[in-house]
């Protein structure tokens, strides 16, 4: 098998073909099942390096399969679900999901977001010890400087948690409530009503150093309606 | 002299009023006669008498008066007729006196009744009068008998003198719904026993009678207070009760007073099924609006799904077919008709499931603050990806965070969007300003716009755009849905002609409460372990 390899869990038989059909002739080597107990045992032969996981299957919930294999490694997991189902959506990131895509998805905007994950997880790390990029954006962790595209940016100490929280986990969305877990702390986790007016603060001062120093932001840190944020992979 | 409040008009209470007004009226008459012959040596005193029997028939009515006559009589004769102190008589003249003396006093005493009486209905008529209209006018003038019941109430506590009055609906007692009381938030006594006006059919006397209570609720004192029932009906039916308190040291309601609590009972009830009626007839339009409603989406929708299904089916089928050879580009033509057609489906069923959770109260908003670039921003620019037309946006950084949830603002202005790019002109142009109290977002065209007459309802469920024979065209659906959600998160939303041509929409949202700049966040700190955890989080 050339490419990294994949595992397709949706009942949906037509779904689930055609989408395995294209992701092989993608290049991936792909694993396909169609109810939880399907992606548990295949799961357990064969480590896939993703997992595309449809939430509603008919046996178990989605949502247990992604603790099931949080559990053993930090694989990839994709959600696949409908709109409308924001709720399940945000269950899935917080049981540890990376990503997902609301049905339907076009197949381009899949491919990127399989590509994202996987670079993530397999890529080389491009940063130098103790530091962060996302672009133009770099922070420097032992001095807790801030630069954006050369240019030094002042940040309030919870900007810089922030920033520091978003730059570890590129290429993947994240709730608000996992942002405010990690800035915040566990007591603040349902106190998301104010979360975006702080990441609006923060992007502002970014943009306006990068725009000074001639790059730009765009794309890296972007808001999912109703979800959170999806941090670029750059 | 007092009621007792047993039973109003008792033989027995009327007897002692009989005596006591009698014996007191000829005992009075007696003495202040003594006084006058005694002092001034007055040879007559008969008309004394005839003032106390004057004085009783004004106040006590007709028996007491005869029986003030009669006693008058007796004491005339025993005081002032020889031989003095005794009831014998010797001389006949004095006979013809004292049998004229009781004719007249007889008649004078019925006559003052008789009037006196007349005054008392009279007066009695007008206050019975005067708080029927008041209670009437209140129910004319109020849409519910929610909000006519405390206006009559008071009316009827101060007409009738009693300490509390409430109204409770409730075909039983024990399941009655107070909703009015002149006394709110006091807890309703619950008596032992009340006393429930009899109110037979036709023209029977009305009665108070005491009844006992059955019940398992544990009894509070009522404060020497006695309940009143008056029972609400309308056509035999029992719809509530008019309750009322009194102290049991006043009296029983008098005739007027029942009257009126009685008339008041009626009134309420005829009110109590009039809105009955407007209720049952207000959701017999609903259902029938909702069923135009359905048809009329249902038409629409099945039209907008066909339209690309059609699509789809052509472009597949054909390239299905082996018996023609394709180019390349031809392959490339079908299948980006069937990824646009499928799209415009996924839209449609979209607004479909967002009108459907409008529709059935499903829809609730997660308010949160917003930036309008934030959420408006990405929907232009994927639009500006799927059309030729020019979108102009204007956000400025400067404009307040909008209270909104976030999804349900990104579907307002793609359903915009999208209308601006099927039905407008070749410029589209989205804005945002602040307001005093709202931040006011819109998006208009130059296009050939909506007829004035048809732009106050263009949100409308029942609204269909054009001529009937077009139908509403996907259009009525997205903007249905643009004023559906733009209402949940407490937002107004207009159409109006747009200064550039054609249509102007514009949607009002409330600027979101900031967060307090004297957050420790706002003081910038060289050390990150300074950074409390969320104060400014929590303090809204």
């Amino acid at each position: 098998m050339s490419g990294p390899s994949l595992l397709i869990v949706e009942d949906e038989d037509t779904a689930r073909r055609s989408l395995a059909d294209y992701l092989q002739r993608q290049g991936y080597g792909v694993d396909q099942a169609s109810s939880a107990a399907d992606a548990m045992r295949l799961w357990d032969a064969h480590r896939a390096d993703l997992v595309l996981l449809d939430l509603g299957l008919p046996d178990r919930d989605g949502i247990e399969v992604i603790h099931r294999i949080r559990r053993e490694a930090t694989t990839p997991i994709i959600i696949l679900s409908a709109r409308g189902d924001e709720r399940d959506k945000i269950d899935g990131l917080e049981a540890g999901a990376d990503d997902y895509l609301t049905k339907p998805y076009a197949t381009d905007e899949l491919n990127a977001r399989i590509r994202a994950v996987l670079r993530r997880v397999g890529g080389p790390d491009s940063d130098s010890p103790g530091c962060l990029r996302l672009g133009p954006i770099e922070l420097d962790i032992v001095r807790r400087e801030v630069r954006v595209a050369g240019e030094s940016v002042h940040l309030t100490p919870r900007e810089y948690e922030l920033l520091k929280v978003m730059l570890s986990h590129r290429g993947r969305v994240l709730t608000k409530a996992r942002l405010l877990r990690a800035v915040w702390g566990v007591a603040y986790a349902d106190e998301s009503a104010y979360i975006h007016v702080y990441v609006n603060r923060l992007r502002r001062k970014l943009t306006a150093a990068a725009a000074a120093g001639g790059a730009t932001l765009d794309g890296l840190i972007e808001t999912e309606p109703g979800i959170g944020y999806r941090i670029a992979d750059a | 002299m007092k009621v007792l409040w047993v039973r109003a008009g008792s033989p027995r209470a009327a007897r002692w009023l009989v005596i006591a007004a009698a014996s007191g009226g000829a005992v009075a008459a007696a003495s202040v006669a003594i006084a006058i012959v005694g002092l001034f040596g007055a040879t007559h005193a008969a008309p004394v008498y005839l003032l106390a029997v004057v004085a009783v028939g004004m106040r006590w009515g007709t028996v007491p008066a005869v029986g003030t006559s009669v006693a008058a009589f007796l004491a005339y004769d025993f005081f002032f007729v020889q031989p003095l102190y005794t009831f014998t008589i010797n001389n006949p003249d004095e006979w013809l006196n004292l049998l004229l003396l009781l004719a007249v006093a007889l008649v004078i005493g019925r006559l003052v009744a008789s009037q006196a009486m007349h005054a008392a209905q009279v007066a009695e008529r007008a206050r019975e009068a005067q708080a029927l209209y008041g209670i009437s006018r209140a129910l004319a003038e109020t849409h519910t008998v929610e909000e006519a019941a405390p206006i009559v109430l008071h009316r009827l506590a101060a007409d009738t003198a009693m300490d509390r009055i409430w109204f409770a609906v409730g075909p039983a007692p024990i399941d009655e719904q107070t909703i009015a009381d002149t006394n709110p938030g006091v807890p309703l006594p619950v008596p032992a026993w009340q006393v429930v006006l009899q109110r037979p059919p036709g023209e029977a006397e009305v009665r108070w009678i005491r009844s006992h209570v059955a019940t398992t609720a544990v009894r509070r004192r009522t404060d020497r207070a006695v309940v009143y029932r008056v029972r609400v009906e309308a056509s035999g039916e029992a719809l509530g009760s008019v309750w009322a308190l009194r102290s049991r040291d006043e009296r029983q309601p008098d005739r007027a007073e029942t009257r009126i609590l009685s008339a008041a009972a009626d009134q309420l009830g005829q009110a109590v099924v009039r809105d009955r009626v407007e209720f049952e007839k207000t959701n017999a339009e609903i259902a029938r609006r909702s069923d135009a409603v359905k048809t009329s989406l249902l038409d629409s929708a099945s039209h907008d799904l066909r339209t690309p299904l059609a699509t789809i089916r052509a472009a597949a089928g054909s390239m299905l077919d082996d018996s023609i050879a394709w180019t390349d580009a031809d392959r490339r033509e079908a299948f980006e008709a069937i990824d646009s057609e499928a799209e415009r489906m996924g839209r449609l069923v979209r607004n479909l499931l967002d009108l459907s959770r409008i529709e059935g109260g499903a829809l609730k908003p997660e308010l949160e603050p917003c930036d309008l670039d934030d959420i408006v921003g990405p929907v232009v620019k994927r639009a500006r990806g799927t059309t030729a037309k020019h979108i102009d946006m204007d956000l400025p950084d400067t404009l307040p965070p909008v209270l909104a949830d976030q999804v349900f603002l990104g579907q307002v202005a793609a359903n915009l969007l999208e209308n601006a790019i099927r039905h407008g002109g070749e410029d589209i142009r989205v804005r945002a300003v602040p307001l005093q109290d709202w931040v006011e977002l819109t998006v208009e065209d130059n296009g050939r716009g909506v007829p004035d007459a048809a732009l106050p309802r263009l949100f409308d469920k029942y609204f269909q755009a054009g001529p009937p024979s077009e139908k509403r065209r996907g259009m009525g659906i997205g903007m249905t849905v643009v004023g559906g959600l733009t209402r949940a998160m407490g937002g107004e939303v207009q159409a109006s002609r747009s200064s550039i041509g054609g249509l102007r929409v514009t949607v009002r949202l409330r600027p979101a409460p900031m967060p307090d700049p004297t957050d420790g966040d706002a003081a910038l700190s060289e050390n990150a372990a300074d950074a409390q955890p969320g104060t400014t989080v929590r303090s809204r």
